[in-house]
């Protein structure tokens, strides 16, 4: 079943939050129509690309099922709107404005009451900053994330992934379906507005609360900027992460002192530092710093992998850090069945991903073939037209 | 709508924490030890500051689920619910009598949403999971350093249990649109390993289709030049130019417009090929001038250029305060803590920010109300 299958979304955005959007919604059976400039998405000439091809290989992940038009005398975005569920856009009303579509932004949409319209900005829809440029880069840093990675002396580091940008297009799925649901109640659209600093900010409130007016000092939770890079524990190879009793409860005391037993660290179970501070010195503790060294001189006996085998064992979290190539080729992920291929335009196939999330009755669809700059034009005019 | 929520943590509970930021009446499920949450440091007046977090507009009651009388309540005040949540380790909410088949069976049309570390099947199913482990797993971490370091973590716990939170009301709201259009209920699936890979969409797809192997990059992304930090004669500033367009209005900002038409740059292919010569370029004259005038001459040619801010520098910016980005939230008995605003802001719907609750407060009032269905009155 395809919750979404007699819905058609409209996508005049850029780059990863509203066409990742709109790629979970196409997911979910919507027909959607990419609407673009001259030059097209600029996600289109971003590197690297698909093997004996132009187009880039996050382009063709983000935009794989969909239609893409080019607007002209013949196919206006007023006239696209006038026949669509849900519009998905990173532009301005002033710029909306510009191109004939007047009052985006009043409720309700005059041309089309039934229009769900998502809005995402770098910024936010108020405010001084809302008609500056951003980015991902940049709304990592006016979010505070990059002081979380790297340290005082060196160089900022940001986040590898685009935390800020999937985050969005994740939280602009949310709006979609809410404003729908909302829909099949009242029979009318709604305008929605989102922000990249805005998510951010969002998928930080944990740290927002351990900021407000902490009781004690906490450490990394309250600063951050003046800790040393985190990089696991060495081990014999590959660094690990690991906790007993996850970060709180005495539960895990049990667990560590059979694992150490069993492992024959005994110089650890001698240390009464560890019977003192133990608690905090796994996992993100306070006191990692001050025993961390005790553990790697008895790690670097064993593999990654005898550790995390051997702590799991005893009811401790761990797990090696692998990189996402070998993630995706982990039998656990195998088994989740999270890649997918997918025909793309040149006969080729591509490997990308499946919907984040299993049903027992939807069954997302995984559609192939990102469309060439403007290929659809002509047909989805004469859609229009009727 | 009315969403009954027996996670314990971080995933779990602020999934139930959106869908009530969008209305939903939501009851969270204690048992009597208490969500584990309340004690993880720091404290703000002696309550946890990430359960006043993770708990925002719900209600709160206990219930043992080791007492058979308990459970029974449970599947009683699931049965009168739209949504359940739960995050049980992968095997443990059978016993409890609280799985899917089971509610099913006293409410057909109730979207239950499983949240599990690793998926409900294959060899890691039943592992523990908790935000950092999935850094180190799903390669997030790896990702992250100077370039030519190997990993390294966010320093800052709970962003992929939120992820993961994010991913699950995005499926939990497909099931309920699904179900106002005439479908029933049904289980929705959420692990935190599918969330962790969908917050690495790009790096993903990057590696899948074009084969590019995921690694630090400091502040730089392997897609565009230019994108990255540059030192100037005082604080970092962090830019980008997504295109040509861009890149010719941060070459007249550096007043090097001749680097446009640089052959090694007329494209961001050619650009992302030629980086370190572009960045030989401009970095000295990035290094001479402050990061305001940068700031202010690269906004002049709509090109983005920012400062890292902090807590305490974005808290009262004007920018985060008139878009409500931070909620300020007054409570009875821990004073003001600041928590995530609303992520999307609706015209029309009604939403909102409330205090978490004082753990079992609601307890009789729920179980009252729960009696009053059972004899068919409405409290």
């Amino acid at each position: 079943m395809s919750v979404l299958k007699k819905i058609r979304v409209v996508e005049f955005a850029e780059g990863v939050p509203g066409p990742l959007a709109a790629l979970r919604l196409s997911d979910l059976g919507a027909d959607v129509i990419k609407v673009e400039t001259q030059d097209g998405d600029w996600l289109r000439h971003a590197a690297p690309a698909l093997p004996d091809s132009h187009m880039s290989a996050a382009f063709f992940e983000l935009n794989r099922g969909k239609r893409s038009v080019r607007l002209d005398e013949h196919l206006t975005l007023a006239a696209l709107l006038k026949n669509a569920d849900v519009f998905i856009t990173d532009r301005t009303p002033e710029e909306l404005a510009a191109l004939g579509v007047d009052g985006i932004d009043a409720e309700p949409y005059a041309a089309n009451p039934k229009l769900v319209r998502v809005s995402i900005s770098f910024w936010g829809d108020q405010g001084p900053l809302r008609l500056h440029k951003g980015s991902e880069l940049a709304a990592q840093a006016m979010a505070g994330y990059t002081r979380y990675l790297g340290s005082r002396d060196t160089p900022s580091c940001r986040l590898g992934a685009d935390v800020a940008c999937a985050g969005t297009g994740i939280f602009a799925v949310q709006a979609t379906l809410a404003a729908l649901i909302a829909r099949a109640k009242s029979g009318t659209g709604q305008r929605v507005t989102l922000s990249l600093l805005n998510s951010l900010l969002a998928l930080k409130s944990i740290h927002l609360a351990a900021q407000s007016d902490p009781d004690v000092y906490a450490g990394p939770r309250v600063g951050g900027a003046n800790y040393p890079p985190e990089r696991g524990w060495k081990t014999g190879d590959e660094p690990i992460f690991f906790a007993f009793g996850g970060s709180v409860g005495a539960e895990g005391r049990p667990g560590w002192v059979k694992f150490c037993e069993e492992a024959g660290f005994n110089s650890l179970l001698e240390d009464p530092r560890f019977d003192k501070i133990g608690r905090d010195s796994t996992g993100y503790g306070i006191h990692v710093q001050a025993l961390r060294a005790e553990y790697e001189r008895e790690f670097a006996r064993y593999s990654a992998e005898e550790l995390v085998a051997l702590i799991r064992k005893h009811a401790g979290n761990a797990a090696s850090y692998q990189r996402a190539d070998h993630a995706l080729a982990h039998p656990q992920t195998q088994a989740l069945n999270v890649v997918r291929e997918v025909p793309a335009a040149n006969g080729a196939t591509v490997r990308v991903r499946a919907f984040p999330a299993r049903f027992s009755q939807l069954q997302p669809e995984i559609k192939g073939v990102a469309p060439a700059l403007g290929e659809h034009t002509q047909t989805v005019a004469a859609e229009i037209r009727g | 709508m009315r969403v009954m929520d027996v996670s314990i943590m971080a995933a779990g509970p602020w999934t139930a924490a959106l869908l009530g930021m969008l209305g939903a009446e939501v009851i969270k499920v204690e048992p009597p030890a208490g969500d584990g949450t309340r004690w993880v440091a720091p404290t703000q007046k002696g309550m946890g500051t990430n359960y006043m977090s993770m708990n925002v507009n719900k209600k709160d009651i206990v219930l043992d689920f080791k007492k058979a009388e308990d459970r029974a309540t449970a599947l009683e005040l699931a049965a009168t619910c739209d949504v359940f949540v739960q995050n049980f380790r992968v095997g443990v909410i059978e016993r409890l009598g609280l799985d899917y088949e089971s509610l099913r069976k006293v409410n057909p049309d109730i979207v239950y949403c499983a949240i599990s570390g690793f998926g409900e099947v294959g060899p890691l199913a039943k592992a523990g999971c908790a935000d950092y482990i999935m850094q180190a797993y799903s390669g997030f971490a790896r990702l992250n350093g100077a370039p030519g370091e190997t990993l390294e973590a966010f320093r800052f716990t709970g962003f992929l249990d939120l992820t993961t939170a994010s991913v699950a009301t995005e499926a939990v709201l497909a099931a309920l649109l699904e179900r106002a259009m005439g479908g029933s209920g049904q289980k929705v699936e959420v692990s935190m390993l599918e969330a962790a890979l969908e917050i690495q969409a790009t790096r993903i797809a990057e590696y899948l289709g074009g084969g590019l192997i995921p690694a630090p990059r400091g502040s730089e992304s392997p897609g565009i030049v230019p994108d990255r930090a540059f030192a100037t004669l005082d604080d970092e500033v962090f830019v980008t130019a997504h295109n040509d367009a861009e890149f010719a209005g941060f070459c007249r900002a550096l007043e090097r417009p001749q680097l446009a038409a640089d052959p090694r740059f007329l494209s961001n292919r050619l650009r992302v090929e030629h980086r370190e010569a572009l960045f030989a370029e401009v970095a000295p004259v990035f290094k001479a001038r402050p990061a305001l005038w940068w700031q202010r001459v690269m906004q002049r040619e709509g090109v983005a250029c920012t400062q890292a801010f902090r807590f305490e520098t974005f808290r009262h910016h004007q920018q985060v305060v008139m878009n409500e980005m931070i909620a300020n939230v007054a409570t009875r008995d821990w004073g003001t803590v600041s928590v995530a605003g609303l992520p999307w802001h609706f015209a029309q719907t009604p939403c909102g920010v409330f205090e978490a609750p004082r753990p079992g407060a609601d307890t009789a009032a729920v179980l009252a109300d729960l009696a009053a269905r059972k004899s068919g009155v409405r409290a």
